[in-house]
């Protein structure tokens, strides 16, 4: 094997085989709940999918049925053109990165790593050599003698990551590792992963609750709510046209406007335009008065929660990313919104 | 009125007083002999302890006068001679030890398939059946257990009444060594289970599904994940097994019904037949040397397990 890093000899293989995972018509039903429901996808090789959705959506489901821990009641799902639901994980080339990481604490960062290289019956010449050109990828180079519990949280994190990936997988997964960082180091986690994932060139799908991590790191993102997959797209199509409400208020901030005739009308509060006079309002297709509830000084932008009389005294929230050009309106003050009518998005029931 | 009572009611005043009280009996500067005073009891209790073994140190020095039936005024070590040198104590020495040792071995790997399907079942039901299956021994008394044996082992017991159907001869059951040891096992699986389940438990489940996806099936998850992560689980258990199985005196006495002597049962003929008090304490003190001795040993190979308590190290 020669040397992996630049990713070469990942990206041939998966280059060929095109569609890297594929999923059929899963559904998976334990205890009597329907966690997933006829989920189907295809996803690329070498793209970096996320799912994304609330808790209890079925994404975790999903992703374990992935990675081999359960079996779906019916439907299947195929790894490089191959059905695997009889396949135990062990025998499936799959790294994975746990929610609470699951390092081994009675091992060093380096055993960690080269655990699933003895695992595989690995060449144990080789062993050492490629254990250390992984952990300096992380960029933990002369960290493996540290026990587990002698590394930070963000240094865990890296073991978890060259553990799931020095064997080469075929896939990657990602099963929320991310969720109990500070956020600082969360989103300095998601950049490494999305270098990490660039460089190796790996097949990737991550699962998360958050959408920010979601729109950042993914070239598609699959939207889950109810064991159902709402929209796989994108993420600035995600975003920009969400499929549904339920897309629509899960990724940004949307104000759902009345219905018309059946169909839901919503609009996002940065598309909406918020001034004290009228005259600054030029150009907008829409034009409503208001009253300022509350204004939240974020620091990079003010969020106005704004209560429209003409709306059902709907309550709007808009965002001002400019704040420190002027002066913040004040609760209580009468204000205007407008917006235009190309921004408007519209849902069918 | 109504709304003073209210503010501060009657339940509040009673606590005052009391407290007052409380103040007045154990002013706070007290405080610090509080864990001193919870110790006493314990201390106490070792401090006995000492002492009586500081007595049979004494005692296991002299030698018992057949004639007079008096111990002997002047120090010796004969009774040290006698229990190195006498082929019988020799037997029951190696009897004992070979014995606990193989009981430790079998009962912990009897437990811990126990332990751990009780720890990782999924379903409530089989937790409690298998709780309440371990437990129930436990209400039933070592000697009382041992006589059940007696009756579903004897000779007219229900294993032999269950063979002379299929027209088998009955079968000498009771009343050996392998009795014995059968009989510990099944006394001892209890305390394994309880010492080997907080070991398991305390293994996140991920653990092992991570090894999985690493490519490990499950007999090398167990042996490189598991079993190494329960090892203070299974030092403490196996402690407690060999210690208990070493210094036990009903189990030899009633399934090996006087033939399979343990240390402790030579001792008892010592002190209450022969009233030997001298060599029956030479035996005690070489019993719980060989026990001290087997504890430090596991100590030193395997650490303190889950014995050590506080901040083990990882």
């Amino acid at each position: 094997m020669p040397a992996v890093l630049n990713g070469s000899s990942i990206k041939a293989k998966s280059e060929e085989a095109g569609v890297a995972v594929s999923v059929k018509a899963v559904n998976m039903v334990y205890d009597g709940v329907h966690a997933v429901r006829s989920a189907s996808f295809d996803l690329e090789a070498g793209k970096f999918l996320t799912i994304l959705g609330p808790s209890g959506s079925g994404k975790t489901t999903l992703l374990r049925l992935i990675a081999g821990f359960q079996r779906p009641t019916s439907g299947e799902i195929f790894i490089n053109g191959a059905a695997v639901s009889a396949v135990p994980p062990h025998r499936r080339s799959i790294g994975m990165v746990f929610q609470k990481l699951a390092l081994f604490p009675h091992m060093t960062a380096a055993e960690n790593v080269a655990f699933p290289l003895k695992m595989r019956r690995n060449d144990a010449r080789d062993i050492p050599a490629r254990v250390e050109r992984y952990l300096d990828m992380v960029r933990l180079g002369g960290y493996g003698a540290r026990r587990v519990h002698e590394l930070s949280g963000g240094q865990q994190q890296r073991v978890a990551i060259a553990r799931a990936l020095v064997f080469e997988p075929d896939l990657l997964l990602l099963d929320e590792p991310l969720a109990a960082l500070d956020r600082k180091l969360r989103e300095e986690m998601q950049l490494e992963f999305r270098r990490i994932q660039r460089e190796l060139g790996v097949t990737t799908i991550n699962v998360t609750h958050d959408q920010r991590e979601a729109l950042v790191v993914s070239d598609e993102i699959i939207v889950m709510d109810g064991g159902e997959i709402q929209q796989k797209a994108r993420p600035a199509e995600t975003y920009r046209s969400p499929s549904n409400a339920f897309v629509a208020n899960f990724i940004g901030v949307t104000n759902f406007l009345d219905a018309q005739g059946g169909e839901r009308r919503a609009i996002r509060a940065e598309k909406i335009r918020i001034v004290a006079t009228r005259a600054g309002l030029a150009g907008t297709d829409t034009i409503v008065e208001g009253v300022v509830v509350d204004a939240i000084f974020e620091g990079e932008r003010v969020v106005y929660e704004v209560r429209v009389a003409s709306l059902g005294d709907a309550l709007l929230r808009v965002f001002d990313h400019d704040p420190s050009a002027h002066s913040q309106l004040e609760a209580g003050s009468a204000v205007y919104l407008g917006w235009a009518a190309s921004d408007v998005l519209e849902f069918k029931p | 009125m109504r709304a003073a009572k209210s503010a501060y009611p009657l339940t509040w005043r009673i606590m005052d007083a009391l407290e007052a009280f409380a103040a007045f009996v154990w002013p706070a500067r007290f405080g610090r002999a509080i864990p001193w005073l919870m110790l006493a009891p314990a201390l106490l209790l070792v401090g006995l302890l000492v002492l009586g073994l500081w007595q049979i140190g004494d005692a296991s020095l002299r030698t018992l006068d057949t004639s007079t039936f008096l111990m002997s005024e002047t120090y010796t070590l004969a009774n040290y001679r006698r229990a190195f040198t006498e082929s019988l104590f020799a037997v029951v020495a190696w009897r004992s030890l070979a014995g606990s040792l193989m009981v430790t071995a079998v009962t912990l790997i009897l437990a811990f398939p126990y332990a751990y399907v009780m720890v990782r079942t999924s379903s409530p039901v089989i937790r409690k059946l298998l709780l309440i299956a371990l437990f129930l021994p436990f209400f039933i008394g070592q000697v009382v257990r041992a006589y059940g044996w007696l009756i579903i082992l004897g000779n007219q017991g229900m294993v032999n009444e269950a063979l002379s159907l299929v027209g088998i001869a009955p079968i000498r059951l009771l009343y050996n060594y392998w009795a014995v040891l059968f009989g510990l096992v099944q006394y001892m699986l209890p305390f394994a289970v309880l010492m080997l389940a907080p070991a398991l438990t305390a293994i996140p489940e991920e653990l092992e599904a991570a090894a999985g996806s690493l490519g490990a099936d499950w007999v090398r998850t167990f042996r490189h994940v598991v079993l190494p992560l329960a090892r203070p689980g299974l030092v403490g258990a196996g402690l407690v097994v060999l210690t208990l199985s070493l210094t036990d005196f009903a189990m030899p006495a009633i399934l090996g019904g006087g033939s399979q002597d343990f240390i402790a049962n030579a001792i008892y003929d010592q002190f209450f037949r022969t009233s030997d008090q001298g060599l029956g304490s030479t035996l005690a003190l070489l019993l719980v040397a060989t026990g001290s001795l087997l504890v430090g040993l596991v100590f030193t190979l395997f650490g303190a397990g889950t014995l050590a308590m506080g901040r083990a190290r990882q």
